[in-house]
C-alpha cells in the first residue's frame, strides 16, 4: 500500500470518509441548483451506512463527491484523512483504485472479460499481484466459486451483481460506495447481495456506504442518515425497514406541506 | 418512413461522418478523373488544335499518290494566295508556313523534349501595314534573314532567353542557331496551353517547312454572310485537284477533335483506377457503419416492428438513410474532386512531359456520374445491414443484451471462405506452369488474385480470433490496457474484420504491385545495358527526328572514340507480327554490341542478308540458311521481299529482334535515308565526362539529341517503371486514408457504445492514459491484422504473377522490396495509431461519473 494514505493505525480514531461543509452546486446564475448544501457526516470504519432520501434529495450526488467521482464546489471530502480536493485527476484515479471499490446499479462488468476477470481487474489496473487467499475469502464471501471462467453475459443478474461486490472488495479498500445495488435486481437476488454486503463488514471489517432509496434495503445497514433538499436531515442506528419507512413518509409528509 | 430516416440521420450525424467522407473520397476520384479528363481534353484540344477563329476554309497542300510528300509538289505559293484572294466571298487570305521547332533553353538544355506536340514553328507574314497580326510585336522587331528569330513572351522567360542572344534549336536535322531580335505575343492556345513558339522570317520558314517561295498552308477568311461549304467550293474549283485541296473550318476542327479523343482517353485511366479502389475500400466501411447503426438501434427497430412496421418498411428506411447519406456524400465528393482535378496534372505530368494547362471544365458527365456512384454505392453496401435489421424480431425491443451472430451461420461463412480461398490460390497454382505473360494468363492470375481476396474477406472475421489472440501476446506487454484492447478487438470479430479488411486491401494491392514493380524494374535495369558493349549511345528523342550522316563523322571523329557505328532503326513485318529491325554496319557491330550467335554471325549481313533473334527465329520458324519474306518500313506487307537468314542471335534488347544492312533499312524507313542512333565504343578506358562534353559538341549540341552513358540508360529505363512506383503509392495513400477512416468510425463508434464501460475503468481505478493507451492498442491490432492479411494476399498473389513475368522479361527475378514493404507496414500502423487519436481522447476524457449516472 501506498505510504501518501494514513496507516491504518491511525483507522480507529479517523472515520473512512468524512464530509465537512460539503457543498456542491450545478450551473451558474439563474440556472444554479444546490445539489447539497453544507453537508457534514462522518462514515465511521467497519460500519454499514445506508443514505437515503427521496429523488433528488442530493444522496447520489454525495456518493459520488465522497468517492472522488465528482469535484465538490466547496467544503471537504476525506478519504481516510486524505483531502479529495487536493489531489489531481492521476491522484484521485489512484485513490479510487487503492482506497474506493464500488458497486453500481447496473452491475457494470466489462463483457469481455471472465467474472475472475473482472473480479481482479482493480489489482491488475495497480499492477498488483491478487492475494490468494484474500481472493478464495471474497469469492466464497459471495458464493461464486464456481462461476469464476464464465461471462458476464451468462450469469444472471444477481450473480453479475455478486461479482460486482467481490470487485469492489478485492482490493480491500477502505471504503465500498454501492450506488443503488438492488436497484435492477429481484427481492431475493437483491437480499442476497445485500446480505453479502452485510457479511463483508461484519466478517471482512469492510466499511460500506449504500445510496438506496429502498427501506428495505436500508435496513441491512447498521445506520441510516436521511437527506432531503441537499441537507442531513435525519439519522437512524439499527434501522428496521418499517422504521426507516416512517422517517421516509414522514419527510415527504413535511415536504409536501412546507 | 422517409422522415424516420432523415431523423436518423440528423441523429447520428457524427457516426455518419466518415462514411461520408469515405464515400466522398471515392467519388472525388471520379468525378475529379472525368472532369480531370474533360478538362484536360478541353487543354489538349487547345494546345494541339489551330484555332480556326475567323477562318473559313484552309487550303493544304496535297501530294499526289504515290509521290513523296515533299516541296517539289507544293503549288501553294504567292500567286495562288493572291488568286484566292480574289475569289468572291474570301475577306482575306493569309499564308502560313509552320512546323514544329525543338528550341534548347539558354543553359543547353532541350525545352518540351520529349514532347511531340507544342513546339511550334512560324513564319512571319508581314500584311500591308508591314506587321503581322497573328503575331504582334512587342518589343524588337521582326526576323529578316536567317540568322534571326523571334520568340514569344512565354517562350523566351521559359528559356531564359533576352533580345540579342543566340537561340539553338533544331527542326528535324542540323542544329540551327539564330540571334534573338524580336518577342511576339500570340494567342495561339498551342503556345498559350504550355507550348513554345519560335517565328522565323517568311524565306527561312518556307525553306524548313515547305519549299523556298512555298507555304504549308493558306487560311481564308469569308465575308459575312458567306457560306463556309459554298466558298470551299468556290475555292476548290481553283485548285489542281491532285496537288492542294480547301477543307472548312468546321470539318477541319470536327476531324482534329476525333484525334484528340483518341489521344486523351488514356488520360482519366489512372484516376479511374483510384476511384475504383478507394470506392471498394470505402464499401466495407459503409457496410460496417450502417451494421453498428443498426446494432444500437435494434431495439428501436424492434420498437418499430412491435407497434406494426413491416420488414420492407424496416429495409426501406435503411436504404433511404443510406441514399440520404450517399447524396451529401456525392455533393462533398464533387467538390472535393475539383480539387482532384486541379491537382492531378501535375501529378500524372512529369517535368519532362507537361500536361497542358487550361481552365477546369465541368460537363453534366461528372455531376451525374458522382451522384449516381455515391448514392448507389452507399445503398448497395447498405442492403447487407439491411437485410439484418429486416431480421431483427419484434420481441428483441423487450430483450436487453445483442446476440452474437449464430455459430452455424459462421460456420458457414467459414467453410465458404476456405474452399474460396482454395479455389483462388488453386488458380494462382495453376499458372505455376504457364510460360508467358499472355492475356489469358494474366487474366487468370487477376481473376485468382480477386478470388483470394474475396476468400480473405469472407474469413476474416474467424481468422480475427487467433490471429489477434496472438497478436495479443504483443500487447499484453503493455499491461491491462493491452489484454483489454485484445479482448475489446475481439468482442465482435465481424466489426473488427470488417474495419481491418479495407486496410487489408489496400495493402495487398500496394505490396503486390510493389514487388512486381521491383522485381522487374531491376529486370529492366539489367536489360537496359545488356547486349550493349558500347560506353556511349546517341539516340534521338522522337521518332521524326534524324541524325545527320555528317554528324556522325563528326563523332567518329573525336579524340578517344574508338568505333562510331550508325544505326537505323525501323519496323519490319513477317506475317502477322511487325517486330523491330536495327540497320547496322556489319563491319562495325560487333564492336558495339554484345552479339551472341547461335549459329552463323553478323559479318554475314548484307543487302538482303539478315540476322534475326532466336525468338524472331522460332515466331517465324526460319533458321540460318532459310529465307524469310519481309517488309521493312512502316505499311503493311504491300512491299514484302525475301530475306535471307544469315545467323541467329540470342535476344538482345539493344539489337532489337532483326539485324538488317543499314542501307535496307534507311531506304524503306519513315524518315528516308535517316539514322536514329549512334553507338559509339571508346578506346580503352577513355569514357568520361570530358569526352561526353565533346561527344554533344559533335552532335552540334542538338536539343533533339541525346547522348547517354550506359548508367543514364539504366536510368532512363527506371523512368518507366517509376510511373508503376508512383501509382503504388498513390494507391497505398488513398487506401490507408480510407481505411483510417473506417477504423476511426468503429473506434469512435465502439468508444461511445463503451462510454459506460470506461467509466466503470475509470471509477475503478485506470487513469486516463491507460485508457487512451487502450484504444490506441486496439486500434493497432486490428491495423496489424489488416495489414498481415494484406501482406499475405499481396505477397503470395506477386509471387505467382512474377512467374508469368519471368517469360516476358527474361531478366526477371522475384524479389522483395524491403524497404518499400516496411514503410507499408510502418504507414498502416501509423494509419492505425492516427486513427485512434481522437476516439482515445474522448474517451479518456469520459468522467467516470458516466457509469453510475447513465444507469
Amino acid at each position: 500500500m501506498s505510504q501518501t494514505f494514513p496507516s491504518p493505525s491511525t483507522a480507529l480514531v479517523e472515520p473512512a470518509a468524512r464530509a465537512s461543509g460539503l457543498t456542491k452546486t450545478y450551473g451558474k446564475g439563474e440556472t444554479r441548483v444546490t445539489a447539497l448544501d453544507a453537508v457534514s457526516v462522518e462514515f465511521a470504519r467497519g460500519r454499514f451506512t445506508a443514505v437515503m432520501g427521496p429523488s433528488g434529495s442530493g444522496k447520489s450526488t454525495l456518493m459520488h463527491c465522497m468517492a472522488g467521482l465528482d469535484p465538490v464546489t466547496s467544503g471537504s471530502a476525506r478519504i481516510g484523512g486524505v483531502e479529495l480536493s487536493d489531489l489531481n485527476d492521476r491522484q484521485l484515479t489512484r485513490l479510487r483504485r487503492e482506497k474506493v471499490g464500488f458497486v453500481f446499479q447496473g452491475f457494470n462488468l466489462l463483457p469481455a472479460l471472465t467474472a475472475l476477470e473482472n473480479i481482479t481487474l482493480p489489482l491488475r489496473l495497480a499492477g498488483r499481484r491478487p492475494d490468494p487467499a484474500w481472493l478464495d475469502t471474497v469469492v466464497a464471501t459471495v458464493g461464486l466459486a464456481g462461476r469464476l471462467a464464465h461471462r458476464p453475459t451468462q450469469l444472471s443478474g444477481g450473480q453479475q451483481q455478486r461479482v460486482a461486490v467481490a470487485r469492489a472488495l478485492v482490493s480491500r479498500p477502505e471504503i465500498v460506495f454501492a450506488d443503488e445495488p438492488t436497484g435492477n435486481l429481484d427481492s431475493r437476488s437483491g437480499a442476497e447481495v445485500l446480505g453479502f454486503l452485510r457479511d463483508s463488514v461484519r466478517e471482512l471489517g469492510q466499511t460500506v456506504v449504500m445510496v438506496t432509496h429502498d427501506p428495505v434495503a436500508a435496513a441491512h445497514a447498521d445506520r441510516v442518515v436521511f437527506l432531503a433538499d441537499g441537507r442531513l436531515v435525519d439519522e437512524l442506528h439499527e434501522p428496521t425497514s418499517g422504521a426507516v419507512l416512517d422517517r421516509m413518509l414522514a419527510f415527504e409528509a413535511r415536504g409536501r406541506t412546507s | 418512413m422517409l422522415r424516420t430516416a432523415l431523423r436518423n440521420v440528423l441523429a447520428h450525424k457524427a457516426r455518419l461522418i466518415m462514411t461520408v467522407l469515405a464515400v466522398g473520397l471515392g467519388v472525388a476520384f471520379i468525378s475529379g478523373s472525368l472532369v480531370f479528363a474533360d478538362s484536360t481534353t478541353a487543354a489538349y484540344r487547345a494546345s494541339m488544335a489551330k484555332n480556326y477563329a475567323g477562318v473559313a476554309v484552309t487550303v493544304d497542300p496535297k501530294s499526289p499518290p504515290g509521290a513523296p510528300a515533299n516541296g517539289r509538289t507544293n503549288v501553294l505559293d504567292d500567286a495562288l494566295v493572291a488568286e484566292l484572294a480574289a475569289v468572291p466571298g474570301v475577306s482575306a487570305a493569309r499564308p502560313t508556313a509552320d512546323g514544329s521547332a525543338t528550341l534548347a533553353a539558354k543553359n543547353g538544355s532541350p525545352m518540351r523534349a520529349d514532347n511531340t506536340m507544342g513546339k511550334l514553328a512560324a513564319a512571319y507574314v508581314p500584311g500591308a501595314d508591314g506587321k503581322d497580326s497573328r503575331f504582334p510585336l512587342t518589343s524588337g522587331r521582326a526576323p529578316r534573314t536567317d540568322g534571326e528569330i523571334a520568340l514569344d513572351r512565354g517562350t523566351a522567360s521559359a528559356g531564359k532567353y533576352a533580345l540579342g542572344d543566340i537561340v539553338t534549336l533544331a527542326t528535324d536535322g542540323p542544329v540551327l542557331r539564330m540571334r534573338l531580335v524580336g518577342i511576339v505575343s500570340t494567342k495561339d492556345t498551342r503556345v498559350t496551353s504550355g507550348g513554345t513558339l519560335a517565328v522565323f522570317d517568311k524565306a527561312t520558314a518556307q525553306k524548313l517547312f515547305a519549299a523556298p517561295g512555298r507555304y504549308t498552308g493558306i487560311d481564308l477568311s469569308a465575308e459575312p454572310g458567306t457560306d463556309q461549304f459554298e466558298l470551299a467550293r468556290r475555292v476548290s474549283a481553283l485548285l489542281p485537284a491532285d496537288r492542294a485541296e480547301a477543307t472548312t473550318a468546321t470539318a477541319k476542327a470536327g476531324r482534329q477533335s476525333v484525334f484528340i479523343d483518341t489521344k486523351t482517353s488514356s488520360y482519366s485511366r489512372l484516376p479511374m483506377v483510384f476511384a475504383v479502389v478507394s470506392l471498394f475500400i470505402g464499401s466495407f466501411l459503409i457496410i460496417n457503419t450502417f451494421t453498428m447503426l443498426i446494432t444500437r438501434r435494434s431495439r428501436e427497430i424492434a420498437l418499430l416492428r412491435a407497434i406494426g412496421a413491416t420488414r420492407r418498411q424496416v429495409v426501406g428506411s435503411v436504404l433511404a438513410e443510406a441514399a440520404l447519406v450517399g447524396l451529401v456524400a456525392s455533393a462533398l465528393g464533387f467538390v472535393l474532386g475539383l480539387g482532384v482535378a486541379t491537382a492531378l496534372p501535375s501529378v500524372l505530368g512529369t517535368a519532362d512531359d507537361l500536361l497542358p494547362r487550361g481552365p477546369l471544365v465541368i460537363g453534366p458527365a461528372p455531376v451525374l456520374a458522382s451522384l449516381a456512384v455515391g448514392v448507389g454505392v452507399t445503398v448497395l453496401a447498405a442492403w447487407l445491414p439491411s437485410r439484418r435489421a429486416a431480421g431483427i424480431a419484434p420481441v428483441e425491443a423487450m430483450r436487453a443484451a445483442e446476440q452474437a451472430p449464430s455459430a452455424a451461420l459462421s460456420r458457414i461463412r467459414g467453410a465458404v471462405g476456405a474452399a474460396v480461398l482454395v479455389l483462388g490460390a488453386g488458380l494462382l497454382f495453376s499458372l505455376s506452369d504457364a510460360k508467358d505473360a499472355s492475356d489469358e494468363n494474366l487474366r487468370t492470375a487477376l481473376f485468382g488474385c480477386g478470388i483470394l481476396v474475396t476468400g480473405l474477406i469472407l474469413l476474416a472475421p474467424l481468422l480475427a480470433g487467433p490471429v489477434i489472440r496472438l497478436l495479443g501476446r504483443l500487447t499484453a506487454r503493455s499491461g491491462v490496457a493491452g489484454d483489454l484492447a485484445k479482448d475489446n478487438a475481439l468482442r465482435d470479430p465481424r466489426r473488427t474484420a470488417a474495419t481491418a479488411v479495407a486496410l487489408m486491401i489496400s495493402t495487398a494491392l500496394v505490396s503486390g504491385l510493389a514487388v512486381i514493380d521491383h522485381s522487374s524494374s531491376r529486370a529492366l535495369d539489367s536489360q537496359a545495358a545488356a547486349g550493349l558493349s558500347a560506353d556511349y549511345v546517341i539516340g534521338t528523342r522522337n521518332t521524326t527526328t534524324a541524325i545527320d550522316a555528317a554528324a556522325v563523322q563528326r563523332v567518329a571523329a573525336v579524340p578517344g572514340v574508338a568505333t562510331a557505328s550508325a544505326v537505323a532503326d525501323s519496323t519490319i513485318s513477317a506475317g502477322a507480327f511487325a517486330r523491330e529491325v536495327s540497320g547496322v554496319d556489319p563491319k562495325t557491330v560487333g564492336d558495339v554490341m554484345k552479339l551472341r550467335f547461335t549459329s552463323g554471325s553478323a559479318k554475314d549481313i548484307g543487302p538482303g542478308r539478315i540476322a534475326v533473334s532466336s525468338s524472331f527465329a522460332r515466331e517465324n520458324r526460319v533458321s540460318t540458311g532459310g529465307q524469310i519474306k519481309a517488309s521493312i518500313g512502316p505499311g503493311r506487307g504491300d512491299r514484302a521481299q525475301p530475306y535471307t537468314v544469315v545467323g541467329i542471335y540470342q535476344d538482345n534488347p539493344t539489337a532489337h529482334d532483326v539485324l538488317a544492312h543499314r542501307g535496307d533499312v534507311q531506304q524503306h524507313s519513315f524518315l528516308r535515308d535517316s539514322l536514329q542512333r549512334v553507338l559509339v565504343a571508346t578506346d580503352h578506358g577513355a569514357a568520361s565526362p570530358a569526352l561526353e562534353k565533346r561527344l554533344r559538341a559533335a552532335v552540334d549540341g542538338s536539343p533533339l539529341l541525346t547522348v547517354q552513358d550506359r548508367a543514364q540508360l539504366v536510368r532512363e529505363q527506371a523512368g518507366v517503371a517509376g510511373d508503376l512506383a508512383g501509382m503504388v503509392f498513390g494507391l497505398l495513400a488513398v487506401g490507408v486514408i480510407i481505411a483510417a477512416l473506417g477504423m476511426v468510425n468503429t473506434l469512435a463508434m465502439s468508444v461511445s457504445e463503451r462510454t459506460r464501460e470506461i467509466g466503470v475503468l475509470r471509477a475503478i481505478g485506470m487513469d486516463r492514459t491507460g485508457i487512451r493507451r487502450m484504444i490506441r492498442v486496439e486500434s493497432l491490432v486490428v491495423a496489424a491484422y489488416g495489414t498481415l492479411l494484406g501482406l499475405a494476399v499481396g505477397l503470395f498473389g506477386a509471387w505467382k504473377v512474377s512467374g508469368l513475368a519471368n517469360g516476358a522479361i527474361p531478366q526477371y527475378a522475384f524479389s522483395l522490396p524491403w524497404g518499400t514493404l516496411a514503410l507499408v507496414v510502418v504507414l498502416s500502423l501509423a494509419a492505425g495509431a492516427a486513427a485512434a487519436a481522437l476516439p482515445a481522447r474522448r474517451a479518456a476524457a469520459l468522467s467516470p461519473l458516466r457509469a453510475v449516472a447513465d444507469a
